[in-house]
């Protein structure tokens, strides 16, 4: 009985701090990363900036997509990265998702463009194509075929461990 | 320059605390040493506060060279806030948790003036516990990081939902509690260190456990009350998984502070009350790790790191394991020397302190499991309050029950139970009396609520009919013991009647239109728009009428802060007495009319005034003259 007792008291705590510890250590996954390979969806959008009209095969070759709103806090707070993204020279496109168009401009004139392009969609057409749950979700798309998908927030931790691999693979920007 | 010179504080304390640990535990005992330990001490603590002196006046001096003070404080704040932005993010947060662990201690090191040896220990302990996280602040999160050369003109601003007097001493209060729990936790094991069955530790820290615990329940308390009308969330209770952690550190508290008194009175159920006191710290000491290491996703929780989760695990880990190890190698010394008598007042107390270890395993179950799942299954469970009632319910019901039945127990001696003296039987009676006129008069057959309205009734009436006979016949009653548990069954009736009769809707309703909810007639009188100095509001005016004919204003607002863009919303409540109305505005939908949430929350004050009762019983027992 009293061996039972303190074979409790002492396994209850370590069982837990191992626990702890596999959990903390097992971070190399991230839960809103996905690599499955797929082409990008045929679109027909207008420019939030002007109204000329745009589809697939106006784009780069390779680039970075990323899915925000004026609405979207967390896009509020993804927002300086990219643009440091974007003074590195990285190429990123952005989908401008469900939101007014006026809103979507002021944004970017008091937060700075980090977009190259802004496709405006303000129905979530093609961000329905894309299998887009929410804002903001980013996308690495190399020759046409989207490589990397990553819902949520990316920030230096994410860009180095989700998407730098990829890129330094395939030696693109 | 300044910054400087409070982060050189911080260091040379750390040094001195190191020094004070390694007398305390590697020298052999005399007056010289503890002499030397005292002084080194308090020095110790005297840098430490010093260097948060300083610290809070760079705060309340904008000084933005400082990275955390210039990211969490901005100069058009008031200079409450801006003292109170050192603990509203996790490096001055975890200061000020390590300036309180100290400040304890320090008060522990000036005012025992007796048993040497046992104090030298205490203190060693303290200092070496202070000295892991004094490290922990100083490698992984170093709140004296200064942006250099050039420091911006101003800084990032509070986190608006923060910018609230309640919240602003909520995190402060519960850290006392925390880390308060350190003495008992130190003497325990100092107790253990020297081996002496004889040392009467027990008595020492009655008083000590007490205050931390009033603290607990005060930060408990606050934070309940802030969530409430704050964060829009329109209830006093969420089991959000930072609740529990502060949950299970009361609820050990609580079983310390009975278990206490048995082993203060007769040396017996001492092996309970010395891993309770280990269990109190050490959930403290949990609940640090959960809410730092960004583990679970909260409202609490601070910014994720994974070097800080790993480094407070290795140090939360030595400390609980080592405990556990000494307590578990001196086990023999603490064997009781007397067996306990059936129905005595320590059988009951050994009763409660089964219940609430059971308590507590649950709501640990209830933190790690969701956890353990996803780390097995890829998949994201919660547990929430069905869970938590399923096993609080019935167990509050039959604790409550077994503590009608004690108060009649003696110490030491079993007692006869009979039903026909007139206390039990008069309460039990009315008890039921009331709870089936209540059946009645609203109309219910939730046997759940029924019965937890009996277990509270039967207490609360119980001790009325104590407190009236010792107010006229004189007869001798525990004024804490009374005034915790009458407020613990006042706590349960409040709770009942809330789920009973509590109601809540959302309306969409347009402007200038009338909708009825309940006995109230609700007319949408105004919204408008309003520009602040950091804050765009919406505010809405709705013109509320009860049956009676009595008229009152509700303007919930929403509001969207510039510096961050956060979005929070505006509680608008009318308070009664026995009910408050609750109103939060949501969106504009295409159609014109808003959505409006309309609340009917019974007795929810009664709650945090049981709550704040059971506080006072504790304050009771501090100024009291003798041992209870």
């Amino acid at each position: 009985m009293k061996i039972v007792f303190k074979f409790i008291v002492l396994i209850l705590p370590l069982s837990l701090i191992f626990t702890f510890y596999f959990l903390l250590t097992n971070n190399e996954s991230y839960p809103g990363a996905d690599y499955d390979v797929f082409d990008i969806p045929k679109f027909e959008l207008g420019n939030l900036n002007n109204d000329k009209t745009l589809n697939e095969s106006s784009l780069d070759k390779d680039f970075i997509l990323n899915v925000w709103a004026s609405w979207c806090i967390t896009c509020r707070v993804e927002h300086p990265y990219l643009m440091s993204l974007s003074k590195k020279g990285i190429p990123v496109v952005g989908l401008n998702y469900k939101d007014e168009k006026e809103d979507g401009l002021e944004w970017i004139e008091r937060y700075g463009n980090p977009y190259k392009t802004i496709l405006y969609d303000y129905k979530g057409v093609l961000a329905m194509d894309l299998g887009v749950t929410g804002a903001p979700e980013t996308f690495l798309i190399i020759d046409g075929k989207i490589v990397v998908r990553y819902q949520g927030e990316v920030n230096e931790l994410i860009w180095n461990d989700v998407f730098l691999p990829v890129i330094e693979s395939k030696d693109i920007f | 320059m300044i910054v400087e010179v409070s982060h050189f504080l911080s260091l040379l304390a750390t040094g001195l605390f190191f020094l004070v640990g390694s007398f305390a535990l590697l020298t052999k005992p005399s007056v010289y040493i503890s002499n030397l330990i005292t002084r080194t001490y308090s020095h110790g603590f005297l840098f430490l506060i010093a260097s948060f002196s300083i610290y809070v006046w760079l705060a309340i001096t904008d000084n933005f060279s400082v990275q955390y003070i210039a990211s969490h404080s901005n100069s058009q704040l008031p200079t409450f806030y801006k003292i109170s932005s050192i603990w509203s993010a996790h490096e001055g947060s975890m200061f000020l948790w390590i300036v309180f662990l100290s400040l304890w201690g320090f008060i522990f090191n000036i005012t025992i003036k007796n048993d040497q040896i046992l104090k030298s220990n205490t203190i060693g302990i303290i200092s070496l516990i202070l000295v892991g996280f004094l490290l922990f602040l100083l490698i992984t999160s170093n709140p004296f990081q200064t942006i250099l050369p050039i420091a911006p003109l101003n800084g990032a601003d509070i986190n608006p939902v923060l910018q609230d007097p309640a919240l602003a001493i909520h995190p402060p209060t519960l850290y006392l509690g925390y880390v308060g729990f350190v003495i008992p936790f130190a003497c325990a094991l100092s107790f253990l260190i020297n081996g002496d069955p004889g040392i009467k530790w027990e008595s020492l820290i009655q008083k000590w456990s007490v205050a931390a615990w009033i603290f607990l329940t005060i930060g408990i308390t606050l934070g309940s009350w802030w969530a409430y009308y704050e964060l829009g969330w329109g209830g006093y209770w969420f089991w959000d998984p930072v609740e529990n952690v502060a949950l299970m550190p009361w609820l050990a508290a609580t079983a310390f502070i009975h278990s206490l008194s048995v082993s203060i009175k007769s040396s017996n159920l001492r092996i309970w009350t010395i891993l309770l006191s280990i269990s109190v710290f050490s959930l403290s000491l949990f609940g640090a790790f959960i809410v730092r290491s960004g583990i679970i996703d909260s409202v609490h929780s601070f910014a994720n790191d994974p070097e800080r989760g790993l480094y407070l695990l290795a140090f939360i880990g030595i400390i609980i394991v080592s405990s556990m190890s000494l307590f578990v190698a001196r086990l023999s010394i603490i064997k009781p020397s007397k067996t306990i008598k059936r129905f005595s007042k320590e059988s009951f107390i050994s009763i409660n302190n089964i219940f609430f270890g059971a308590l507590i395993f649950s709501v640990m179950l209830g933190v790690t499991y969701p956890l353990i799942y996803e780390f097995l299954f890829d998949q994201k469970i919660s547990v929430g309050a069905p869970f938590y009632n399923a096993i609080f319910i019935p167990m509050i019901i039959l604790a409550c029950i077994f503590m009608f039945f004690s108060i009649d127990s003696k110490w030491s001696r079993s007692f006869n139970f009979h039903f026909f003296i007139a206390p039990i039987s008069l309460s039990v009676i009315s008890s039921i009396i009331t709870t089936l006129l209540i059946s009645y008069i609203f109309d219910t057959s939730n046997l759940a609520i029924l019965i937890s309205l009996f277990a509270g009734f039967i207490v609360v009436y119980r001790y009325v009919i104590e407190i009236m006979n010792s107010l006229v016949m004189k007869k001798y009653l525990n004024p804490f013991s009374a005034i915790a548990h009458f407020a613990l069954g006042l706590l349960i009736i409040s709770i009942s009647f809330n789920s009973l009769l509590s109601s809540e809707r959302a309306l969409n309703i347009k402007i200038n239109e009338f909708e009825e909810y309940k006995d109230l007639k609700i007319f949408f009188k105004d919204i408008k728009v309003l520009k602040n100095s950091n804050h765009d509001s919406i505010e809405a005016t709705f013109v509320l009428e009860n049956q009676k004919g009595r008229t009152f204003d509700l303007s919930p607002e929403k509001r969207r802060y510039f510096t961050r863009g956060q979005i929070t919303t505006e509680t608008a409540i009318f308070i009664m007495p026995l009910k408050d109305i609750y109103m939060t505005i949501g969106d504009q939908l295409d159609d014109g009319s808003w959505i409006v949430n309309i609340q009917i929350n019974y007795l929810i004050r009664w709650i945090w005034f049981s709550a704040g009762l059971m506080a006072f019983a504790g304050m009771v027992l501090m100024f009291s003259k003798r041992n209870i």
